[in-house]
C-alpha cells in the first residue's frame, strides 16, 4: 500500500522538480563546500588543524568566534524576547511603531549600524562625548556586540513573537485559576513552551554572529574572529589553503549548531500549539514588571531609531558630528556613474535572484512535505545549508570554485562563472549566492504553511487526473500564495543587504551597493556609506511595500479581532 | 456529602467591552444565586454574553458593574490565582509541556503542598478516573476524552469551591460527549462542588443541570430547572432555543383560573397553561412540543382533534414516526410513539391533528417580552 | 513585384556600402592624423574612432600611430574611489571605450589578479603603491608596456622594463587629530618613536599591510629605517600596543581620526590634507628620522583581453591632462610625476622631508613572507594581549 502510494506520487514533474532541487543544491552550496574541504585538506590548510592545538592565536581567534557567537546568541535573545513579551502581554502606546522600528534592521545592511553606532557611541560619539562625557572603546568585542545584538534580534523577536501570538491564552488562564501567579505562570508554562523558540533564535543569531564579515572588519578592532581572519588569509595573503582552513574551523561550529537546533525542534514539535487560541491574555497592567518591560522596550526602540536617524541624517551632512553642514553631495556622488551602476546592478540581480529563490524554496517545502518520502529529512536540510553556512564560507567556496571553469576528466561542465572574466561578468555567481542565501527563508515559510493545508486536497487534485506539475502549479502553489509571497519578500530584503559572500566576488561589471557601503565605510567616507543606506532601505521599503500589495490586493483573509490575536 | 460552602452570588454582573461608539455591553445586569453543589449551566447562542459571564466568576474578565461574592465575600478584583475555582476550558488547556501527572498536580505544587501528599492526592484521583496507566503520556499523546477527563482532574485536584466549565465538551464527538457528561455529572454529584457549565448545547444543558440560566444577547431570558424551561419558557425565543417546538396563531385569550389562560385556536376553545404575560400579550402564541401532538388519518373523525392538515412528510424512525404536516396555521410537527402500521398516515394524505390542552403552553409574543437589540 | 526587388536590392547595397564606408573610415582617419601637429604633450585624442597620442618627434608635437579601440576596459584601482571613478570616467569620455573599476586595496588586488591568472578579468591595475606592482611582476600578472609618456617622468619613477609606471608620489605621514592631541597633552608626533608614547595608548589607527600598500610601505620603512626584518617585527610590536585597530584600506584611519575615536592616523599624507580639506580637524606632521614614500603606479595585466585599449589608457594616465584630476577633480593631493603636471599648493614638496632611501624592489621582493610575518607575530597578537 505504502510503495503503492509513493509510485502514485513519483510522476515525471516530481522527478524533474526532485533532480532540478538537488543539481541546485549541489551547485551552490555542496560543490563550494566541498571545494573548500580538498583546499582544507592542502598541507597549507591542514597546519592550521594540526597546529591549533599550539598556536595560542588560532586558539585564540577560535576563543573570540565562541564567546562574540555565544554573546550575540544570548543578548539577542534575550532582547527578542523581551520586546516580544511586552509586545504580547502589555497593552500601550505606540506599540504598532515599536514594533515596526524593531524590524528596521532586518532591511538594512547590518552594518549600516556599525559606522552609526559609532558616530554616536564612539569615544567622541555625539551621545556618548557631548551627551554624557564618556569615552568608551567600542573598536572590538564591546562595540562587536552592540551591533551585532542590535543587528540580529528583530530575528529572535519575530520568531518569539510568532510564538507568543500562537500559544493559547487558556494556558495562562489554566495555570493562573489553578493558583499560579503570573511570575509562576511566566517560570512553569510560558518559558518552557517558548524554549524551542528561544533555543532555534540562539543558534541562529549564533550562526549569523559568527559568520559576519562585515562588522569585524569595519569595527573589530584587535578582536579577531574567523570570519575576518579567512578574509586576511585570502585577501592579504593570498593564502587559499589557509582560508579554507579557517572557513572550514567556522563551518563546523556552524553545522553543530544548527544540526542541534534541527535535533532540538523536531524533538520538542510534540510541543506544537494545537486549535486555534481561545481565551484572552490578560495584560499586566500595573507593577514594577510592567515598567521595567516597557523601559527596555522604548529603550531599544529609540535606540534603534536614533541610530537610523543618525544614518539619515549622516548621508545628508558634510561629516556629521565634525561638519554638520547640509550637502546632497553624497548622494550626487553615490548616484551619479558608478554610484548608481551598483544601485542598478543590485537591484537587477536581486530581483532576479528573488523569485528563483522563491521558486526553489517553494519547490523543496512541496517536496519534503508532499512528495518525498525516505530521505525528506535529508533534503530539507540540504535546503536550508545555504543559510546554515556562513557567508564567508560560501564566498570563498564560490570563489575557488567558480573562477575557473568546472571540469570532470578534462570536460567542461560548467564554465568560469565568477570573477570579471566569466561569462556576464560574474553575474551569476552573485545571482546564485543571493538565490542560495534567500531561498532557505521560503523553504521554511512553505513548509510551514504546507504542514497546515490536508495532503488530501494533493490528492484530490491527482485522483482528479491532474498532473504533479498541475497539482503545484493549479492547487500547492494557490494555497501557499501567502507564504511565497512573504518568502519572496524576505528573500529580496536578504538578497540586498547580503555582503560577507559578495565581498569575494564582485567584479567591475557587477558593482554591488553592499560593497560599495563597506569600502565607503572603510575608506572613512561615512556621508557616501549613509547616503548608499538611505538608498537601499529605500529601495527594500519599496519593493517589499509592492508585494505586500500584491499579498494583500488578493488574499483572501481571515478576519481575526484583535483582542483574540493578542 | 453536600458541600455547605461554595454559594456562589452574582449581583447586577454587568460587562462592557471598549468605548464610546464601539462600546458593546457583553452580560447586561445579571444576577443570579448559585448554591452550595449546584450545577447551574448558562446556555444561550454564541455571542449571548456565557462565557464573559463565566469569565467575570474565575476573575479573567473585571465586571464594569455588579459583584461576584463568594460564600458572602465579595471577591472584587481578586486576581484567578486567588479564587478558589477550578477551570476546564473549551481547548482543555493542558500543559503541553508536561505529563498527564504533572498537569495534575500543578496545582498542588503551586499549593506548595509536599511531594507525598501530593502523590496520594493525584494518584488517588487518577484512580477514580481511571487515568492511572496515562500518568505519564503528554497530553498530545491520549485521546480527546482522555484529555477532557486529565482537564477535569487537574480543575478538581485542589478542591475547588466552585468549578467553572467553559464549553468543555464541544470538541468532542456525539458518542464520546454523551458519556462525558455522565461522568462529570456524577463526579460533580459525588464532590458536591457548585458548578457553572457554559453551553450552547440544549441537550447537554438538559442532562446536566440541576437549573438552566438561558441567555440572549448579555441578558437572562430566563432561569429555571430544565423541566420548567422545557415545558414552560418565557418566550418564544427560549422555546425555540430548548427542543423542538411548534408555534400556533391563537385567535383570541381569556384569563382562566390561575395559571391558564382560555384560548381559541383553530376555531375551537381550549383552556391551557399560560405564561403570567400571556393573556395582557396582544399576540399570545401558543406552543406545542411536537411529542404532544398526536396525528390521525383524517377520516377517522375525532371529536377532541383540533385542526387538520395535509401531510407533507413522514419520516419512520421504529420508536416513533415524524410527521411535518401543512395546516391553516402554517406548518406543524408532530412526533407519535410507537404507532401502529395501520396508523401511520402517508404523504400526500390529510391527516387530522389533536394535542391534550394540558401540554399545552400559551406564551407573550417576544417582542413584549424582551426589547430585541438586533 | 519588380518594385519591391529593386527597393530590397538597393536598401542592401546601400547597407553593404556604409557598412565599408565605416570600416575604411577611421582607417583613412589614421593615415589621417599620424604625424600631424598637436598642442600638447602627452595629451591622449580619439578622432574618427582612433586613438592618438601627442609626443615629441625631433623637437615638434605630432600625433603617433593611431589605435582603433573597441570593446570595453576593465581596470583595477587601487587609490580612492573618488580617484579612480574620475580617471575611468575621463578616459571613457576621451575615447568612448566603456571603461569599468573596481576599487581593492593594495594587497586585495594583488590577490585578485593572481586569482583570476589564467582568465584575467583586468585589463590595468591603476592606483597603488609601486612595491605591489613588483610583488605583481613577482607572481607574474603583469606585463610591460613602455608608454612613449614615460619621456616626461624622471627614472627614478618607472620600472626599466616597463611592468609599472609612477603616476603619483606620496610620503607618509602622521595624521593627528588636534582636538584629540590637546585632549591627551600632546604634540602632534615628530619621529617614529613619538608613537610608541604610552599616552597613545588605542590612539593610533593603521591600515592592515597585507590588505594595504599604504601600511606595507610603512612597514617596509621600518625594514629600511632600522636595518633588518627583525627590528621592523620589533617596532611594529611594540607600536600594535597604542594600534586601535587596522582598517582593510589605508585611507581607512582618517574616518575615524577626524571623528576623534584615535589621535593619530599613519597614512599617505596626501590623505590626511583630503581629509582636513573636508573638514577634519586634522593635522599633518612626519617623523624626523625619515619616512617612507610611495610611487603610485599604473601596470598592463597580464594576458589583458584588451590590451590595445589597456596601452592607450597608460598613455593616458601618464599625461598631465590626467594627473591634474586627481587635486582638480578627485580630492587627492599626491605629487604628480608628469613633469608638465601642475603643482597645488595642498600638495606636500617631497624635497624638504627627511625620506628613508626606500628600496622598493627590495620591498616588493619582500612583500609576500614580510606580510605573512606581521600577520603572525603583530596583528594578530592583538586579538591575544
Amino acid at each position: 500500500m505504502a510503495s503503492n502510494r509513493k509510485n502514485a506520487k513519483f510522476d515525471i514533474f516530481t522527478k524533474i522538480a526532485l533532480i532540478f532541487v538537488i543539481a541546485i543544491i549541489i551547485l551552490l552550496v555542496l560543490l563550494p563546500l566541498a571545494n573548500i574541504f580538498k583546499f582544507a585538506m592542502d598541507p597549507g590548510g591542514r597546519v592550521i588543524f594540526t597546529d591549533l592545538p599550539k598556536s595560542l592565536v588560532d586558539q585564540e581567534i577560535v576563543k573570540n568566534t565562541l564567546k562574540l557567537g555565544l554573546t550575540v546568541g544570548t543578548l539577542g535573545t534575550l532582547l527578542g524576547f523581551f520586546l516580544a513579551y511586552t509586545q504580547t502581554r502589555i497593552e500601550f502606546k505606540g506599540k504598532r511603531i515599536l514594533h515596526v522600528i524593531n524590524l528596521i534592521p532586518i532591511i538594512s545592511p547590518p552594518f549600516a549600524l556599525a559606522t552609526a553606532v559609532i558616530v554616536l557611541f564612539g569615544r567622541s560619539g555625539l551621545i556618548t562625548r557631548d551627551l554624557l562625557g564618556l569615552r568608551p572603546t567600542l573598536y572590538g568585542y564591546p562595540g562587536l556586540v552592540i551591533v551585532l545584538t542590535l543587528s540580529f534580534f528583530p530575528v529572535a523577536y519575530m520568531n518569539l513573537l510568532g510564538m507568543m501570538k500562537s500559544l493559547d491564552p487558556a494556558l495562562d488562564e489554566a495555570g493562573s485559576i489553578l493558583g499560579a501567579n503570573r511570575w509562576k505562570i511566566f517560570k512553569s508554562i510560558t518559558v518552557p513552551l517558548l524554549i524551542p523558540g528561544i533555543a532555534g533564535s540562539f543558534l541562529l543569531l549564533f550562526i549569523e554572529s559568527i559568520a559576519d564579515l562585515a562588522n569585524p572588519l569595519i569595527i573589530g578592532g584587535g578582536y579577531t574572529v574567523l570570519a575576518s581572519r579567512a578574509y586576511i588569509s585570502i585577501n592579504g595573503d593570498y593564502n587559499i589553503p589557509g582560508a579554507a582552513g579557517y572557513s572550514l574551523l567556522l563551518l563546523i561550529p556552524a553545522l553543530l549548531v544548527f544540526l542541534i537546533q534541527r535535533f532540538w525542534s523536531q524533538r520538542n514539535s510534540v510541543i506544537s500549539v494545537t486549535g486555534k487560541p481561545t481565551g484572552r491574555i490578560n495584560p499586566i497592567k500595573s507593577g514594577p514588571i510592567k515598567y521595567l518591560l516597557l523601559t527596555i522596550t522604548w529603550f531599544v526602540s529609540i535606540l534603534i531609531a536614533v541610530v537610523y536617524l543618525t544614518v539619515i541624517m549622516g548621508s545628508f551632512a558634510s561629516i556629521i558630528g565634525v561638519n554638520n553642514a547640509l550637502t546632497l553631495e553624497h548622494f550626487r556622488y553615490v548616484l551619479s556613474g558608478f554610484g548608481g551602476d551598483s544601485v542598478k546592478t543590485t537591484v537587477i540581480l536581486a530581483l532576479i535572484a528573488t523569485p528563483i529563490a522563491g521558486m526553489v524554496g517553494m519547490l523543496i517545502a512541496w517536496l519534503v512535505i508532499r512528495r518525498v518520502k525516505q530521505g525528506s529529512q535529508i533534503l530539507d536540510f540540504l535546503g536550508m545549508l545555504g543559510i546554515a553556512v556562513p557567508g564567508t564560507v560560501i564566498g570563498i567556496g564560490y570563489a575557488i570554485t567558480y573562477n575557473d571553469a568546472v571540469r570532470i576528466a578534462g570536460y567542461t561542465i560548467i564554465p568560469q562563472l565568477s570573477g570579471g572574466g566569466a561569462i556576464l561578468g560574474g553575474a551569476i555567481v552573485i545571482v546564485m549566492v543571493y538565490v542560495i542565501r534567500s531561498s532557505p527563508a521560503g523553504q521554511r515559510s512553505g513548509i510551514a504553511s504546507l504542514q497546515q493545508i490536508d495532503p488530501s486536497i494533493d490528492e484530490a487534485s491527482a485522483s482528479l487526473g491532474a498532473s504533479g506539475f498541475r497539482t503545484f502549479r493549479l492547487v500547492t502553489l494557490p494555497l501557499i500564495r501567502g507564504a511565497f509571497l512573504t518568502g519572496l519578500m524576505y528573500a529580496f530584503a536578504h538578497a540586498m543587504t547580503t555582503l560577507s559572500p559578495i565581498i569575494f566576488l564582485v567584479t567591475a561589471d557587477t558593482p554591488i551597493m553592499t560593497q560599495k557601503i563597506l569600502a565607503e565605510a572603510d575608506q572613512g567616507r561615512y556621508g557616501n556609506s549613509f547616503a548608499f543606506c538611505v538608498i537601499l532601505i529605500v529601495i527594500v521599503l519599496t519593493v517589499m511595500g509592492l508585494i505586500n500589495l500584491a499579498v494583500r490586493g488578493r488574499k483572501t483573509t481571515s478576519y481575526k479581532p484583535l483582542a483574540m490575536v493578542q | 456529602m453536600k458541600a455547605k460552602t461554595g454559594r456562589l452570588k452574582l449581583t447586577n454582573l454587568t460587562k462592557e467591552f471598549g468605548n464610546g461608539s464601539d462600546r458593546v455591553i457583553a452580560v447586561n445586569n445579571l444576577n443570579l444565586t448559585i448554591e452550595p453543589g449546584e450545577f447551574v449551566t448558562l446556555l444561550g447562542p454564541s455571542g449571548c454574553g456565557k462565557t464573559t459571564a463565566l469569565r467575570m466568576v474565575a476573575g479573567f474578565e473585571n465586571p464594569t458593574k455588579g459583584s461576584v461574592q463568594l460564600d458572602g465575600v465579595d471577591l472584587g478584583s481578586l486576581s484567578p490565582d486567588k479564587r478558589p475555582m477550578g477551570m476546564v476550558f473549551q481547548s482543555y488547556a493542558l500543559f503541553p509541556h508536561m505529563s498527564v501527572y504533572e498537569n495534575i498536580s500543578y496545582g498542588l505544587k503551586v499549593q506548595k503542598m509536599s511531594k507525598t501528599k501530593i502523590r496520594e492526592a493525584v494518584g488517588e484521583l487518577l484512580d477514580s478516573m481511571s487515568l492511572e496507566h496515562l500518568a505519564n503520556r503528554a497530553p498530545n499523546q491520549i485521546s480527546g476524552g482522555q484529555q477532557q477527563r486529565v482537564a477535569l482532574a487537574r480543575a478538581m485536584v485542589v478542591r475547588p469551591k466552585v468549578l467553572l466549565f467553559d464549553e468543555p465538551l464541544s470538541n468532542l464527538d456525539a458518542k464520546l460527549r454523551a458519556q462525558m457528561r455522565i461522568e462529570i455529572r456524577s463526579i460533580q454529584r459525588k464532590m458536591g462542588i457548585t458548578s457553572i457549565f457554559v453551553t450552547h448545547d440544549q441537550d447537554e444543558a438538559m442532562s446536566l443541570s440541576d437549573r438552566i440560566v438561558v441567555m440572549r444577547n448579555a441578558v437572562v431570558e430566563q432561569v429555571g430547572t430544565p423541566d420548567e424551561i422545557y415545558r414552560k419558557p418565557n418566550s418564544v425565543f427560549v422555546a425555540d432555543f430548548i427542543g423542538r417546538s411548534n408555534f400556533i396563531k391563537v385567535e383570541s385569550v381569556k384569563a382562566g383560573k390561575v395559571g391558564t389562560a382560555k384560548i381559541v385556536v383553530v376555531g375551537k376553545e381550549l383552556e391551557v397553561a399560560a405564561h403570567e404575560k400571556a393573556i395582557a400579550s396582544s399576540e399570545p402564541v401558543l406552543l406545542l412540543r411536537p411529542e404532544s401532538v398526536q396525528v390521525y388519518a383524517a377520516k377517522k373523525a375525532s371529536s377532541t382533534g383540533v385542526g387538520q392538515g395535509k401531510v407533507k412528510n413522514v419520516i419512520f424512525y421504529g420508536p416513533h414516526v415524524e410527521y411535518t404536516l401543512t395546516t391553516n396555521q402554517g406548518e406543524i410537527t408532530a412526533v407519535v410513539s410507537d404507532p401502529t402500521f395501520e396508523e401511520i398516515v402517508h404523504i400526500g394524505e390529510m391527516a387530522e391533528f389533536t394535542f391534550s390542552p394540558e401540554r399545552a403552553w400559551l406564551l407573550p409574543s417576544d417582542a413584549e417580552h424582551n426589547q430585541e437589540i438586533h | 513585384m519588380k518594385k519591391i526587388k529593386l527597393i530590397s536590392v538597393g536598401a542592401v547595397s546601400a547597407l553593404v556600402l556604409s557598412l565599408v564606408a565605416a570600416f575604411i573610415a577611421p582607417a583613412n582617419a589614421a593615415t589621417d592624423f599620424k604625424g600631424a601637429a598637436c598642442a600638447l604633450e602627452g595629451s591622449v585624442k580619439t578622432i574618427g574612432g582612433v586613438t592618438y597620442l601627442c609626443s615629441r618627434v625631433n623637437e615638434s608635437l605630432v600625433y603617433g600611430e593611431g589605435r582603433k579601440l573597441s570593446g570595453t576596459l576593465n581596470v583595477l584601482c587601487g587609490a580612492q574611489e573618488l580617484w579612480c571613478s574620475t580617471m575611468t570616467t575621463a578616459f571613457q569620455k576621451k575615447t568612448g571605450i566603456t571603461t569599468k573599476f573596481v576599487r581593492l586595496s593594495a594587497g586585495e588586488g594583488l590577490t585578485r589578479l593572481i586569482a583570476s591568472k589564467n582568465n584575467p578579468e583586468f585589463d590595468i591595475w591603476h592606483g597603488g603603491p609601486n612595491d605591489t606592482y613588483i610583488a605583481g611582476r613577482i607572481a607574474g600578472v603583469l606585463d610591460t608596456y613602455k608608454s612613449p609618456n614615460r619621456a616626461m617622468l624622471i627614472p627614478a619613477h618607472q620600472d626599466a622594463d616597463g611592468y609599472w609606471t609612477g603616476v603619483y608620489t606620496g610620503a607618509l605621514g602622521f595624521c593627528s587629530n588636534t582636538n584629540e592631541l590637546k585632549r591627551l597633552g600632546l604634540r602632534a608626533p615628530t619621529s617614529w618613536a613619538d608613537l610608541l608614547n604610552s599616552k597613545l595608548k588605542g590612539n593610533i589607527m593603521m591600515a592592515h599591510p597585507g590588505t594595504s600598500g599604504t601600511a606595507y610601505t610603512a612597514l617596509y620603512t621600518q625594514v629600511i629605517r632600522l636595518g633588518s626584518e627583525n627590528a621592523a617585527i620589533d617596532y611594529m610590536k611594540l607600536l600594535n600596543k597604542n594600534v586601535l585597530s587596522y582598517t582593510r584600506s589605508g585611507a581607512g584611519p582618517t574616518g575615524p581620526l577626524g571623528r576623534g575615536e584615535v589621535a593619530v592616523g599613519l597614512v599617505f599624507s596626501h590623505d590626511c590634507t583630503a581629509a582636513k580639506l573636508l573638514g577634519n580637524p586634522v593635522v599633518v606632521s612626519f617623523p624626523s628620522e625619515g619616512t617612507g614614500y610611495e610611487v603610485g603606479a599604473v601596470g598592463l595585466v597580464k594576458g589583458a583581453k584588451n590590451s590595445l585599449a589597456a596601452k592607450a589608457y597608460i598613455d593616458f594616465a601618464l599625461s598631465a591632462e590626467a594627473q591634474n584630476l586627481g587635486p582638480d577633480k578627485a580630492q587627492s593631493f599626491q605629487v604628480l610625476t608628469n613633469s608638465n603636471a601642475k603643482a597645488n599648493r595642498n600638495m606636500v614638496n617631497l624635497k624638504k622631508l627627511a625620506l628613508v632611501k626606500y628600496d622598493v624592489e627590495a620591498a616588493g621582493t619582500a612583500a609576500a613572507a614580510l606580510k605573512k610575518r606581521f600577520d603572525a607575530e603583530v596583528a594578530l597578537t592583538s586579538s591575544a594581549k
